[in-house]
């Protein structure tokens, strides 16, 4: 019931309704050309990607989960099963609450920063003309499109201790303390870079993404909104938010999933560092299971993880699979 | 970090290129044939820096002569060589010879990955330094062969010294500072570069005042970094750390340090002698201002405290050429091949009459004196667990150089020490 009332109004509903259901509109009518099983066999190279890419490895770390698998393990071959005590061992640890904790705000700060600047830039985009537009789309497709590995190394030489530009700049325009200034020295500064990298590295999406959605507002709407006598907040808030509102709710659900499992960008800046402060869960699996070589306890803290990340985005989830369902 | 990531991606590679050797190569058992191993070739792993490249060219030679199969060598990083190891040691075809750090072979022999080398012990390992073959026996059994030693000194920028009007090389570890801070003082140059995680250097400093890291309680090992002696290892490291401008939460390979060095603004810093080559390789210039000398211990008549570094070969027990990587091992560690790296690297070989090959190596004479007081961290299979990354031994040097007093640095890290050496192996 709380999902009815959450819903965006009639108009909006329409343009949620043909973005995700658009491969299921198109079904009925091929189906009743070239018989019914076309669109199983379109479907089909996707799906078997996804099971051999995805589905296996699940169920590889699911299985994984429940053995006691370390160096010796790995290397004689032997399987040894012990039940839930990679469970019991990581749920009854405070350091996997811990981590949780941290990653859920550190999800949530960073996507509320992508979305805010995201969505302002988007704005900006529908506004600019023809010319600055077109600078501004190629700088964020640029930034879009460099490979995290790269981007993160990139970010590492910036704010090298001894030879990084920032602390050269900062250096210069008088903060000489900042002179040898180490970015990964603490918890914080640490999660500043990362932040920063993550949150430069998603804005292009949200920001291309939402610049898509206000070309799809007519504009006679603007016109009747202010023939009756809207200002420009009233006319954003009854006129383009609504329009906006889907396109928020599948980028926010994006997002989510993106910085959740930010592994690369974490693993490469600090490696989880200063003293593990900077683990978020994946690095967390990571350095439990592959560093420490314990691999089934990673594999249990990486079924945990999935868990908690479908916990966060079941909301969404249901938004979705009811509109589906009203759909039908 | 870029380099952990790196391997990684490396060790992915690995698995792909090492099934895809394992498909059609068909090498069958490694038997020698009629026409001895012809055909066949031998994969090495040495670590980076550990035989150049002249060495390999010659043992290669040597190798292929003997026995008509060629060898391949493939150089691996130090970090994160662990997860590297272990994966390729569980696959089908695993490196056949591979170089493994003396503090790492006691873990491996006990996951049953290295194959016995009693035989070998018993033909060519008669004259071994009973000292530094401790480590490749585990449990009463020969797991790995010695292969080279060596311990940190002192490189240092001649130039920079005698612009700072030093003349000598300091004898005690108070000349050596007040050395330090007269270079600081007289010349623009960073006296020495010492980042604040050069842990081995720290090992030595804790072998320097005779303590081990863990200690034994109850028939477990514990951390014992709470003990005074650490403590005052430490403050030592803290002391000479303050003169540098390195990174408190970096250790000696991120940048490496040779580079730093190699720029020329450096008056020293410690290292292994073979870090000469990574200056020289950064900055050619740099090359004939580069002196050596043993680290200066708390009084004239005893060096610092090092940690002897060493590396022993060890075979796959998976590898499916046995004799072949035995025949390999006879040759590498012959007393020509053997002989050469000591000279070639000035690293200490694994026979006492191989050492004449030292004479008037730089690296060598400056090693030597502290050789004789060095030490390792325990050669127990739990210690394996603890080098893996985040090092605890390294967060506590961060904290305390960050400030903390070692007590409290000692007490914030025990739980993560003490639960790596309780690992379930």
């Amino acid at each position: 019931m709380t999902v009815q009332t959450e819903r965006p109004p009639s108009g909006p509903v329409d343009v949620a309704k043909t973005t995700p259901s658009r491969p299921g509109g198109r079904r009925p009518a091929t189906g009743k050309r070239s018989g019914a099983f076309v669109p199983y066999l379109l479907l089909l190279p996707a799906c078997a990607a996804t099971v051999l890419l995805l589905g296996w490895p699940l169920l590889k770390d699911v299985l994984l989960s429940f053995q006691n698998l370390n160096m010796a393990q790995l290397i004689q071959h032997v399987t040894e099963w012990n039940g839930v005590e990679n469970y019991k061992q990581v749920l009854t640890g405070e350091d996997f609450w811990r981590v949780t904790l941290r990653s859920i705000l550190f999800t949530a700060v960073n996507v509320a920063l992508i979305m805010v600047a995201g969505t302002l830039i988007g704005l900006l985009l529908a506004r600019l003309g023809k010319r600055m537009r077109l600078t501004l789309m190629l700088g964020l497709v640029l930034a879009w499109a460099m490979p995290v590995v790269a981007a993160s190394t990139v970010y590492q030489w910036l704010f090298a201790q001894r030879f990084g530009v920032v602390n050269w700049v900062l250096d210069k325009l008088g903060w000489h303390s900042m002179a040898d200034y180490s970015w990964t020295s603490s918890q914080m500064s640490t999660f500043f870079v990362v932040t920063l990298l993550i949150v430069w590295m998603s804005i292009p999406f949200v920001a291309i993404n939402l610049y898509a959605a206000t070309t799809t507002i007519p504009s006679e709407l603007y016109e009747a909104a202010s023939l009756d006598g809207a200002g420009v907040w009233k006319s954003f808030t009854t006129v383009t938010m609504p329009f906006l509102r889907p396109f928020l709710y599948a980028t926010t659900f994006l997002e989510v999933i993106w910085v959740f499992k930010a592994f690369v960008q974490v693993f490469t800046i600090n490696g989880g560092g200063p003293d593990r402060l900077t683990e978020i869960l994946p690095v967390y699996a990571y350095i439990e299971g592959v560093g420490n070589q314990h691999y089934g306890m990673g594999a249990a803290i990486a079924v945990l993880t999935i868990l908690i990340l479908l916990g966060l985005t079941a909301y969404y989830l249901r938004i979705v699979l009811k509109q589906e369902e009203d759909e039908l | 970090m870029k380099r952990r990531l790196i391997s990684a991606i490396g060790v992915a590679g690995m698995m792909i290129s090492l099934a895809a050797c394992g498909g059609d190569n068909g090498d069958g058992d490694g038997k020698a044939g009629a026409d001895g191993y012809a055909g066949q070739t031998l994969t090495v792993w040495v670590m980076d820096g550990s035989s150049p490249d002249q060495w390999q060219k010659d043992v290669a030679a040597a190798f292929e002569k003997k026995t008509k199969a060629k060898v391949k060598f493939e150089i691996q990083q130090w970090n994160g060589i662990q997860q590297k190891l272990t994966t390729a040691l569980s696959e089908d075809n695993p490196p056949d010879v591979f170089e493994i750090g003396n503090t790492q072979t006691p873990a491996y022999a006990k996951t049953g990955g290295l194959a016995d080398l009693a035989d070998l012990k018993s033909e060519i390992g008669g004259e071994w330094t009973a000292s530094l073959n401790e480590s490749s026996i585990f449990e009463g059994k020969q797991y790995a062969a010695p292969w080279y030693f060596a311990n940190r000194v002192v490189l240092y920028n001649k130039k920079i010294w005698a612009d700072a009007g030093i003349k000598d090389t300091p004898k005690t570890r108070d000349e050596f500072y007040a050395d330090l801070k007269q270079i600081g003082e007289k010349t623009d140059a960073e006296p020495i570069y010492l980042p604040g995680q050069n842990w081995y250097h720290f090992v030595g400093l804790t072998i320097g005042e005779g303590v081990q890291l863990v200690k034994e309680q109850d028939g477990k090992y514990v951390s014992n970094l709470a003990d005074p002696k650490v403590a005052a290892a430490m403050e030592t490291y803290k002391k000479f750390q303050a003169l540098s401008k390195a990174p408190k939460d970096k250790d000696e390979a991120t940048p490496q340090q040779g580079e730093v060095f190699g720029k020329g603004n450096v008056g020293a810093f410690i290292g292994m002698g073979w870090e000469a080559g990574i200056a020289t390789k950064a900055n050619p210039k740099i090359e004939k201002e580069i002196g050596y000398f043993t680290i200066p211990g708390a009084t004239a008549d005893k060096p610092e405290g090092v940690f002897l570094g060493g590396s022993n070969l060890a075979v796959a027990a998976g590898s499916k050429k046995q004799e072949l990587a035995k025949e390999f091992l006879k040759i590498a560690l012959s007393d020509t091949y053997e002989g050469e790296l000591a000279k070639l690297n000035g690293v200490i070989p694994n026979k006492e009459a191989l050492q004449s090959n030292l004479k008037g190596n730089e690296v060598a004479e400056a090693a030597a004196p502290a050789a004789a007081g060095g030490g390792t961290t325990p050669l127990i299979p739990e210690w394996a667990a603890v080098e893996n990354a985040p090092n605890p031994v390294k967060t506590y040097m961060t904290a305390v150089l960050n400030g903390k007093s070692p007590a409290a640095a000692a007490k914030q890290v025990e739980d993560e020490f003490n639960k790596r050496l309780a690992q379930q192996q």
